[in-house]
């Protein structure tokens, strides 16, 4: 319970003698615990969703008058195994996708039994997540501010310039904000949970397409909201592959605030700023 | 920024506080232990619950299948076979299209398209029923009995695709009326004795129906499929279709109907699937 290791830490930290670090909270305990468990639940999700993919592709093209392969994922299975050095002897390039970003082709029944379970989990995190954000206060940190576009340029020039900064060894300031994210991060944090709500209706419009024949109205449609399902999975491919990098490139302490919960990069002079 | 002008959706500072630095020390080492033991556990219970195929694929030797893994996967196809069922209303009907967005509809017999020799010898039993006697229908008898019904509606696959046509055939709920189901039952057992296996071998095809969906009124025993009597690769002569089930639900070329208290076996639950399918 780290909101309490906080407290019985300051209640250490009140003798008088003794210099104390400072540290910021910065995720609660229920928002720490969700986003670790999105590791496995959307790697699960992703590999069984792929699977499910292989059944009925929606990419989809005239059948080969030789190999009779009408799947677009089986083409690009075909072309990798044909330029990659290393790769022309693999035993089925048609399936070379579904080989390694699924469970495995001709595996509808045990993808489906897995998404389900992964689903309904994903699901239950997301309630959690909520929570935590709410129990934490954090909800107020995600949300756009108008700031937002003029802030995101800023950083933007930054990432740009950094490599030419890093190359001359020359000083290449980060721009400052006094808010938990920059505006770049918080586009990013906003997006996925509400990626993740799309998902899941989305998921449900496709799953129970008559029940929820409305919902699957407003996404366009059951084959609509197939598509939309298929391409918001690859908003959180494209998301973790930056955020990951990133956070490795930010340094241990922001690594660790996810699972310990706070940070020490807080300035003293920054908290009697906030204070004034 | 005061606190005024914040609004109730400004951002506030994050909490700060003074920690001893021996006890920051220690808790950071406990809780990035406790992680990496928790990340360590989850990586195996994870990856266990794979298939045992992905599983072998990926070089694992070791047989991974439990009854612990079956009982948790099995548990989540119940789970959303219950929240189907309760989704489930005999009054919310589904989406009818116009003619103008019919689209095409393939032969999807999961094995061989049977021949069509069995066409003229065909007819349909019934059992189960509260007369305690069979009953064997012809499709003539069929077709002049019942008020037909047409419909234009979506026939959507577990494979994930899905295809509009119009159909035209009795009410399942009208035969149930007609010939009543012995009062203990809940459940249909549909049967196929025509259903051919990929090689072309006898594979009887048979499904579980509960009754509830069978009342359903867009729930037909459907003769004709776009204007025309329904060919062989579309279930000739009498299939089931029930828009609110997944196409596999949908038996072509029914031979039998059996009604029954206890849960009939079904043809794709026993091969992994779920058993109620309701969409």
């Amino acid at each position: 319970m780290p909101q309490l290791h906080v407290r019985e830490a300051i209640s250490a930290s009140t003798l008088p003698e003794r210099p104390g670090v400072l540290v910021a909270k910065r995720h609660h305990l229920l928002v720490r615990w969700s986003h670790w468990l999105n590791v496995p639940i959307l790697l699960g999700l992703i590999l069984s969703g792929i699977s499910i993919y292989w059944s009925s592709p929606i990419y989809q093209h005239k059948p080969d008058p030789l190999t009779g392969n009408f799947d677009v994922a089986a083409d690009i299975g075909i072309w990798i195994c044909a330029h990659v050095p290393g790769l022309h002897h693999y035993s089925s390039p048609p399936d070379w996708i579904y080989n390694h970003m699924s469970l495995g082709p001709g595996m509808l029944a045990p993808a489906l039994r897995l998404h389900w379970l992964c689903a309904y989990v994903f699901m239950l995190n997301g309630a959690v997540c909520v929570a935590g954000l709410i129990a934490g206060g954090g909800w107020r940190g995600l949300l756009p501010r108008r700031t937002d576009l003029r802030d995101a340029f800023k950083m933007f020039r930054y990432y740009i310039g950094l490599p030419l900064a890093k190359l001359t060894r020359r000083q290449w300031r980060h721009p400052d904000f006094n808010t938990k994210y920059n505006a770049l991060q918080r586009a990013a944090y906003f997006s996925v949970p509400l990626a993740g709500l799309l998902s899941v209706a989305t998921g449900w419009a496709i799953h129970k397409p008559m029940q929820f024949h409305s919902l699957a109205a407003i996404f366009g449609g059951f084959d609509a909201a197939r598509v939309w399902h298929f391409w918001l999975m690859w908003v959180f491919i494209l998301f973790v592959v930056p955020h990951v990098i990133l956070v490795f490139a930010d340094g241990w302490d922001t690594f660790r605030g996810m699972i310990v919960g706070w940070s020490a990069t807080v300035k003293r002079s920054e908290v009697t700023a906030n204070e004034q | 920024m005061n606190n005024k002008a914040r609004g109730f959706f400004g951002e506030l500072p994050l909490p700060t506080f003074d920690v001893d630095p021996q006890v920051l020390r220690r808790r950071t080492r406990r809780d990035v232990l406790l992680f990496g033991a928790g990340a360590m556990a989850t990586l195996a219970g994870a990856g266990s619950l794979l298939p045992q195929d992905t599983l072998t694929r990926l070089g694992l030797r070791r047989n991974m299948n439990s009854s612990g893994k079956e009982w948790l996967l099995n548990g989540a196809l119940r789970i959303d076979d219950d929240v189907a069922e309760t989704l489930y209303s005999p009054r919310r009907t589904v989406p009818t299209y116009t003619k103008s967005q019919i689209t095409p509809l393939k032969n999807n017999y999961n094995g061989a398209t049977p021949d069509p020799g069995y066409i003229p010898g065909w007819y349909l039993t019934l059992d189960g029923l509260a007369s305690g006697v069979s009953v064997v229908l012809d499709i003539r008898s069929l077709m002049t009995r019942f008020s037909i019904h047409e419909q234009i509606t979506r026939l959507v696959c577990v494979e994930g695709w899905s295809a509009i046509a119009w159909w035209a055939g009795l009410r399942f709920d009208d035969l149930l009326r007609t010939y009543p189901p012995m009062s203990q039952a809940k459940w249909a057992r549909v049967e196929s004795s025509v259903n051919l296996d990929a090689s072309g071998n006898p594979d009887p095809y048979f499904m579980s129906l509960d009754l509830a969906t069978a009342r359903h009124p867009q729930t037909l025993l459907a003769t004709h499929f776009n204007g025309q009597a329904l060919t062989v690769e579309h279930g000739a002569p009498l299939r089931l279709l029930v828009p609110v089930k997944l196409g596999l639900k949908n038996v072509k070329a029914i031979t039998k109907l059996t009604y029954v208290a206890q849960e009939p076996r079904d043809y794709w639950a026993e091969r992994g699937y779920s058993h109620y399918d309701g969409i």
